[in-house]
């Protein structure tokens, strides 16, 4: 069977189930007698089988089988929840994923059987579950919604060519079955229930007539139930029997039937009421089906009336957005040099509609290119979901108490970021967990209360994403790092002394500088806060930390909204230009030379009661020295989180949408003061100035 | 060596000539993706002394380097002949060398070579792997790979 084009969403849907499983599993933990979560992880492991069985995963099918009598066990009140059930769980949830992964690289399960745990799981079990049992409670449930089976087969209105393939049927002597299948409610690959139930009832015949029809079908743009006519030699409870053999089909309805009945039931309908009528074509038409259904059941209206929504959204492989990113970007370096002969030709006789044009294209660019953009944001959730659970284990793993409070998870970011801000992140909240929160009784003696808590923090701020880890935790003993820089040869004792509290922290982010007194398999070998570091750094982001010894540590990660196209301010110093990405700006200023103050042999402005830091930004970079100094300078005032600094430039050449381009591996940009290049409408090369290194 | 192995395999390469003050060099065409006149550079801040800056090549963003600066030679003066020969390592991508002249293309076979591991410029360093012969006048084959080499910065 091929089951190949089922696998995508098998593979998604699968992740979705593991999560929300993680989810309710740490909530039953929690609150254990939560029927609620019970019964949601029940019917998640369910759904789980179900999957794993159409995909022909045995192994899976077997795992999430056994958890799910265990469920059964908890729902109906023989089993309690303990804690080295929570433990098992999660082993099963590791167990899936792993299998998950190996479909997801080998498009198979793999060979783990992973016997330990489901013997672990069986312990569970007060009695050997079974079938029957299992098959009570599912009648039990249909009994108690009391659901009648309509024969909706009945009422499909048939095209002149369906009426004349079932006559020619019956005249070559086969049987007319006339059926409608019911899908179980839980079931979620009805598309491909439905295609191993055309496939076993073709083997005994032909089928003439579907209800949807079968490209409604295949698309699974149908409720629980379908209906078709086959034309078969078989009697109808071979057919019956090919049917019910598919799992997870509830029951099926039908009858042999005689063409004249057929055509006698349709001419009644037709002719009895108009209304009946408008009801025999919602079986075939499904946007009106949902109307006439809810009519019928005002029960399923919830369901039937979200359905739609699943067939608005397309899945796109991310590389066709990349190509589509940089097509955009083209377009918008294309657009810039028309804007620049434009504005070249300010004065000349060029007519008015031109510059209107012109415009209008800028307007109709920056708006593709914020499209495009918002489709490539995907909310952190996915990547941040996962560590209530992580903490959960480190909590024992570590003997502490610990609790995770996460905010913001909704926070967007580019795709790509957010696939490779994982494991940053999940690093900072180990080593908060493992270094940052003192253990319990140490806790108690310094007046803490004795569960630790880590947070995590996201929010965006212009054009950055903010994600902070902080805990309650020991802080960061600069006393003890600066020590152990010292005793690594970093700097002397005498220079160590001069350093500030930020530059000591610094040194954490050094290569294999642990500060870990023992290694743990947690962290402490001293691979870690440099490879953040880098990771965040690759990302166009930085890492600033904070720390109050005694009283907690903050890590701050700073991530750029978009890795492709900002908007920039231009500015010139002497001849060369540079882009200062708008977000980091906060005003411009003229201000007098005679205004500059001095403070510790810095330059520095009185601004609206703030004291800002000057920045020279012709020292900096390396640009000769102007001959007299004008009476006033031009600065820009930049922000980064909370601190400010003025960038004294000669020129401001206004606001323009620039597309970011790598200045490649040759040059080296070891103090990344440069953050890229961009290419200006006149075709020339202008560099990306890197606010956040240079303050 | 290998290049020189695979120079005998191949048989024949061949090598564009330009000419770097009085010396006449080879690049190997394979590595050659482009030759472009000389445009305005970007100069980049704290980057290797011999990396003159970046250009705009069809809205690509590419280091150029001056091989004058990069051999210890003094510094270059462009005229309308100089030329910038942009050229592709497999790995790392698109970068630049400029020269003073593009001279011709000439294909040299195994016989017309004469492996040379020795320093030329006298700096200890060589970016050379081989001198050419072509009839009367002698071509130092350049070595693309040591050219982009950071030993500089070690």
């Amino acid at each position: 069977m091929d089951v190949s084009q089922y696998l995508e969403i098998f593979i998604d849907e699968t992740a979705e189930h593991i999560q929300s499983l993680s989810d309710n599993i740490m909530e039953l933990e929690r609150e254990p007698d939560n029927e609620d979560t019970i019964n949601e992880i029940f019917r998640a492991a369910h759904s789980l089988k179900g999957m794993a069985g159409t995909m022909g995963f045995k192994r899976m099918q077997h795992l999430t089988h056994d958890m799910e009598n265990v469920f059964q066990e908890v729902r109906s009140g023989n089993v309690k929840v303990s804690s080295e059930m929570i433990d098992i769980l999660f082993q099963c949830l590791d167990a899936i994923e792993g299998y998950l992964d190996a479909v997801k690289t080998t498009s198979d399960e793999g060979t783990e059987d992973n016997e330990a745990i489901i013997a672990a799981l069986n312990r569970f079990l007060a009695v050997e579950e079974n079938k029957e049992q299992k098959e009570d409670v599912a009648a039990k449930d249909h009994a108690k919604t009391g659901k009648v089976y309509e024969k909706k087969y009945l009422d499909i209105a048939f095209s002149e060519n369906e009426k004349k393939a079932l006559r020619e049927a019956e005249e070559a002597g086969q049987n007319i079955y006339g059926l409608t299948v019911y899908v179980q409610k839980e079931c979620l690959l009805k598309a491909a229930r439905a295609f191993l139930v055309f496939k076993a009832v073709e083997e005994l015949g032909q089928i003439l007539v579907y209800s949807p029809s079968s490209q409604d079908i295949e698309d699974e743009r149908f409720d629980q139930e379908f209906s078709f006519y086959l034309a078969s030699e078989s009697d109808y409870d071979a057919v019956r029997r090919a049917v019910v053999h598919v799992s997870e089909i509830e029951t099926v309805v039908g009858e042999q039937l005689k063409y004249g009945a057929i055509e006698e039931h349709v001419r009644k309908t037709e002719a009895a009421a108009p209304i009946a009528q408008s009801e025999a074509p919602a079986a075939v038409s499904p946007k009106s089906e949902p109307a006439t259904r809810d009519a019928k059941q005002p029960a399923a209206k919830g369901k039937t009336a979200n359905k739609p929504v699943t067939n608005r959204t397309v899945r796109v492989d991310i590389e066709k957005l990349d190509a589509l990113m940089n097509q955009v970007s083209e377009l918008i370096i294309a657009k810039n040099s028309l804007v620049s002969i434009s504005a070249a030709d300010n004065g000349g006789s060029q007519n008015q509609t031109f510059h209107e044009q012109i415009e209008y294209l800028e307007r109709i660019t920056t708006n593709l290119h914020e499209s495009v953009m918002k489709v490539r944001m995907v909310p952190i959730e996915s990547v941040v979901n996962k560590f209530p659970r992580m903490i959960r284990d480190l909590a024992r793993k570590l003997n502490k108490k610990m609790e995770l409070y996460m905010t913001g998870e909704d926070t967007e970011l580019d795709r790509t970021v957010v696939d490779q801000i994982g494991d940053p992140l999940q690093h900072l909240l180990r080593n908060s967990a493992d270094h940052g929160l003192e253990s319990a009784q140490l806790r108690a003696k310094r007046g803490k209360p004795e569960t630790g808590t880590i947070r995590l923090n996201a929010f965006q701020e212009g054009n950055n994403v903010i994600i902070e880890v902080s805990d309650d935790g020991n802080g960061i003993d600069t006393e003890s790092v600066k020590a152990k820089a010292i005793d690594r040869g970093l700097v002397s004792p005498e220079q160590a002394e001069k350093l500030s509290q930020k530059e000591i922290i610094d040194f954490l982010f050094m290569p294999s500088f642990s500060m870990a007194k023992k290694i743990t398999d947690v962290s402490g070998r001293g691979v870690g806060l440099d490879v953040v570091k880098s990771n965040i750094e690759t990302l166009g982001g930085d890492v600033e930390v904070k720390s109050k010894l005694g009283e907690g540590t903050t890590f701050i990660v700073r991530l750029p909204l978009t890795l492709a196209i900002i908007q920039a301010l231009m500015v010139e110093i002497r001849d060369e230009k540079y882009a200062i990405a708008l977000g980091s700006i906060q005003n411009i200023e003229d201000i007098p030379v005679k205004d500059i103050k001095y403070v510790q042999a810095e330059e520095v402005i009185h601004l609206r009661g703030m004291v800002i830091p000057l920045i020279r930004l012709d020292q900096i970079l390396d640009i000769e020295p102007k001959e007299e100094e004008p009476e006033s300078l031009t600065v820009v005032i930049v922000k980064k989180g909370d601190k400010f600094a003025g960038l004294v430039v000669d020129n401001l050449m206004g606001q323009q949408e620039i597309v970011i381009k790598s200045l490649g591996k040759y040059i080296n940009n070891n103090n990344k003061l440069i953050s890229g290049a961009t290419i200006l409408g006149d075709g020339e090369v202008a560099l990306i100035l890197d606010v956040n290194t240079l303050m | 060596m290998a290049e020189q192995l695979e120079v005998i395999r191949n048989e024949r390469k061949q090598y564009i000539v330009v000419k770097i003050g009085n010396e006449q060099y080879g690049i190997d065409i394979s590595y050659v993706d482009n030759i472009v006149r000389m445009q305005k550079i970007t100069r980049v801040p704290k980057a290797q002394s011999y990396f003159k800056g970046v250009i705009n090549l069809r809205g690509e963003v590419v280091p150029v380097m001056s091989l004058r600066t990069k051999m210890g030679l003094e510094a270059d003066v462009f005229t309308n002949a100089s030329r910038i020969i942009i050229l592709k390592l497999e790995q790392q991508g698109l970068f630049g060398v400029i020269v003073d002249e593009v001279k011709e293309v000439v294909t040299l076979g195994a016989a017309e070579i004469e492996k040379s591991g020795q320093s030329v410029n006298g700096s200890g360093e060589s970016f050379i792997n081989g001198i050419g012969k072509n009839g009367e006048e002698l071509i130092s084959l350049l070595d693309i790979n040591t050219i982009v080499d950071d030993r500089e910065n070690v």
